[in-house]
């Protein structure tokens, strides 16, 4: 429709450059004469439009006064006002790529066109917002962050929240919104809370936080819900009541169970994982996995089992688990329970087997003579979901990754989220982890192989505490520091560790594992430079890479072992 | 009369009674697919017991359709974790009809992947089954196979 408006202002432009369009404009309406003799052809009935067009020109064009255009800008004749500003706004507004900022601000500046009545409209903000909204310091970076979100947010049309969340960096409609949307609404509800709270605003941040609050309540199905959760989190960062959840219960263990059934993420990193060890370990008498966040222990069945039918016999295997202190039980129950359960299973399908298990805080704390490496023996090191809590305590990271080094694994599986929620900044941590886990949320929604409704309610609040741990909780209580998988690259690679591929065996197993949650899903595998990916449509969600001790450390190692 | 007469005719020729030679039977059975072996258990007290006893009639089952046949560790795994005919109920039906189009679930051909993987579903299957068992009164319905349990809009 505005190119429609725009070619029609062209040729009513041509139009007044012409005679024949002279005559027809002087037919029908004057030109302003007061203009005219300053040289611009306006016509008298669209006055009051251009006026309104050049005051939003002006918004748009920010406190330099320069319009963000693109470089391969049309000149449009300036005599004719009308077609000419017009030709600009329609411009501006499709180039949001470069100005996602002032797009959103001239958005909240116009009061009028939104809905007068209703009690939930942007012109409820208070100003303040609007004109603290993250200036020069943040420019850069926003602005690479919502290039992100446009570029995936273009594909992805399936859920509701994300598209919502998209629709806010990518407006291609005309500088008036219509808040139709509540969805919309609601994120910008959050978005405005999260930024008060970080300018340090506490008064607006509470009431910001009631109204998202109440919005979400309103709002049902998995958008309403990961609202809530967000709103609650930012409610506790607000009124400072931090959760202490750092210790286990067995209530996170019925949380842990229940979202792995319900959903295929733990199923994915446990079935991709394990491959990566059965190839690294094919030829080995002895193999000795180091578990660093045991749970469960639902990885190691399925692992056996390919152990027992391996052609030429099973090995040995031994499995160390590492597991946090407990509240209530007394401190290895818990860990010994899993290990002769584990044990039972070995020895029905005969598999010669042996299970340790090791309490520690933190992985850091782990002294490497403790695991008991034994000569002859393979040793693999698995981490699902575990690594990204070390990054909570500075050099942390680097020491268990020494530990690894000194261990000399066979093979090293990583299993991480594919996010960036460790950023310095919290308003982009906020956003990203927004956009996150609503992807997550409307996956287990939208997976119709859904479990049970008890079972989705618990996986939610799984996923509910990661959000708040995302949210509210800072310096050494923060462990949901996820990171993309890039970052985890350069970490590792610097460590010291060189990648291994996945190989296609394992994407194939993989493909065929999602299929069984329903063919017509939006669960997606992808392979990523030797890595394997699961995503919900278009977002990865979750990343499986497998590394070993680059060449140079071993060499380093030998020279090493071998000085008198 | 002409009933007497075919009463001859067949004593002459010697009845043939399929119950009576259970090797032929176990042989037919053995080539009948998932559905059809269900129904035959239905027919008598013999058809049933063999069905329900005989696994390894439900072993041709789930590899029949294998490209190259199993290595034969996999025999003793799957009998140790609870036999071919809960295999095939719990995961290779299921694995089955989810990903071949329900028509042509009897004509085709597994790959070693779809094995692999439906092992190690029922390797997990089985351990909860421990896990559960050994706990007293403890909820039994918390499976991680569930999903393979749920119809799905394929």
């Amino acid at each position: 429709m505005k190119r429609e408006r725009a070619e029609e202002s062209e040729v009513r432009g041509e139009c007044s450059n012409t005679g024949k369009g002279k005559k027809m404009c002087e037919e029908e309406e004057r030109e302003d004469k007061l203009l005219a003799g300053v040289g611009y052809k306006v016509c008298s009935s669209d006055m009051a439009d251009v006026a309104q067009k050049l005051q939003q020109l002006e918004m748009v064009m920010g406190e330099d006064g320069i319009p963000r255009l693109p470089t391969d800008t049309v000149h449009y004749d300036p005599t004719d006002l009308y077609g000419w500003v017009q030709n600009i706004l329609t411009e501006i507004n499709n180039n949001n790529d470069n100005a996602p900022n002032h797009n959103a601000t001239t958005n909240a500046l116009v009061p009028s066109p939104i809905i007068a009545d209703s009690d939930n409209h942007l012109g409820a903000i208070p100003l303040p917002y609007v004109e603290a909204y993250p200036q020069a310091e943040n420019q850069i970076e926003n602005q690479n962050h919502y290039k992100r979100f446009k570029s995936s947010s273009s594909f992805s049309s399936s859920s509701p929240l994300s598209s919502a969340v998209s629709s806010i960096s990518s407006e291609n409609a005309l500088p008036v919104v219509l808040v139709e949307e509540t969805g919309v609404h609601l994120v910008h509800a959050l978005m405005a809370c999260a930024e008060a709270v970080q300018l340090g605003n506490a008064s607006l941040a509470g009431a910001l936080v009631k109204h998202a609050g109440a919005l979400a309540a309103s709002q049902g199905g998995s958008m309403g819900k990961v609202a809530s959760f967000f709103a609650q989190a930012l409610a506790r960062k607000i009124y400072g009541f931090y959760p202490h959840e750092t210790l286990d219960s067995p209530y996170s263990d019925t949380l842990h169970m229940h979202f792995y059934e319900s959903s295929p993420y733990l199923k994915f990193a446990h079935f991709t994982a394990n491959h990566a060890i059965l190839e690294a370990v094919a030829a080995a008498e002895t193999v000795h996995v180091i578990d660093f966040g045991l749970k469960q222990g639902l990885q190691w069945p399925a692992l056996m089992q390919a152990l027992a039918v391996r052609p030429g016999g099973p090995p040995a295997f031994r499995l160390t688990g590492i597991g946090p202190p407990r509240l209530d039980d007394a401190d290895s129950d818990a860990l010994s329970e899993v290990g002769s359960k584990l044990a039972e299973l070995a020895r029905t399908i005969k598999v010669r087997f042996e299970f340790r298990g090791l309490v520690c805080n933190s992985l850091a704390d782990l002294d490497p003579s403790v695991l008991e490496i034994r000569p002859g023996e393979s040793v693999a090191v698995n981490a699902v979901f575990e690594l990204h809590r070390l990054l909570a305590r500075p050099g942390a990271i680097e020491k268990v990754l020494a530990i690894i080094k000194r261990i000399k694994p066979e093979i090293v599986t990583v299993v991480e989220q594919e996010a960036n929620h460790n950023g310095p900044v919290f308003l982009d941590r906020f956003t990203e982890a927004l956009y996150y886990y609503s992807s997550l949320f409307d996956s287990l929604e939208g997976s119709s192989a859904a479990a049970s409704e008890e079972a989705l309610a618990m996986s939610e609040m799984y996923l509910g505490r990661q959000i708040c741990n995302v949210v509210a909780c800072e310096e050494e209580e923060r462990v949901e520091r996820h990171e993309t998988l890039g970052q985890w690259r350069v970490r590792l690679g610097s460590a010291g560790l060189e990648p291994v591929r996945l190989g296609s065996n394992a994407f194939r197993q993989a493909k065929m594992l999602l299929g069984l949650f329903g063919e017509g899903d939006g669960y997606r595998v992808e392979e990523n430079n030797g890595c394997l990916m699961l995503g919900w449509h278009t977002r990865p969600l979750v990343a499986t890479s497998a590394w070993r001790l680059a060449p140079a450390e071993f060499t380093r190692w030998v020279r090493v072992r071998n000085m008198p | 009369m002409w009933h007497e007469q075919r009463g001859e005719e067949e004593k002459r020729r010697g009845r043939f009674f399929i119950n009576d030679n259970v090797d032929i039977l176990r042989e037919i059975l053995k080539r009948l697919d998932g559905p059809s072996l269900g129904v035959a258990a239905c027919v008598c007290r013999l058809w049933c017991s063999l069905t329900r006893s005989d696994d390894s009639l439900w072993e041709h089952l789930c590899f029949r359709h294998v490209s190259s046949p199993p290595p034969a560790s996999v025999r003793a795994v799957v009998v140790a974790l609870g036999g071919y005919k809960r295999l095939y109920m719990v995961c290779v039906r299921p694995v089955l009809s989810r990903l071949g189009h329900s028509e042509r679930v009897r004509k085709r051909v597994w790959t070693r992947h779809e094995v692999q993987l439906s092992l190690s579903l029922f390797c997990i299957d089985s351990y909860e089954r421990l896990a559960s068992g050994r706990l007293a009164g403890a909820d039994a319905s918390a499976s991680s196979l569930m999903f393979l349990c749920n119809t799905v809009n394929v």
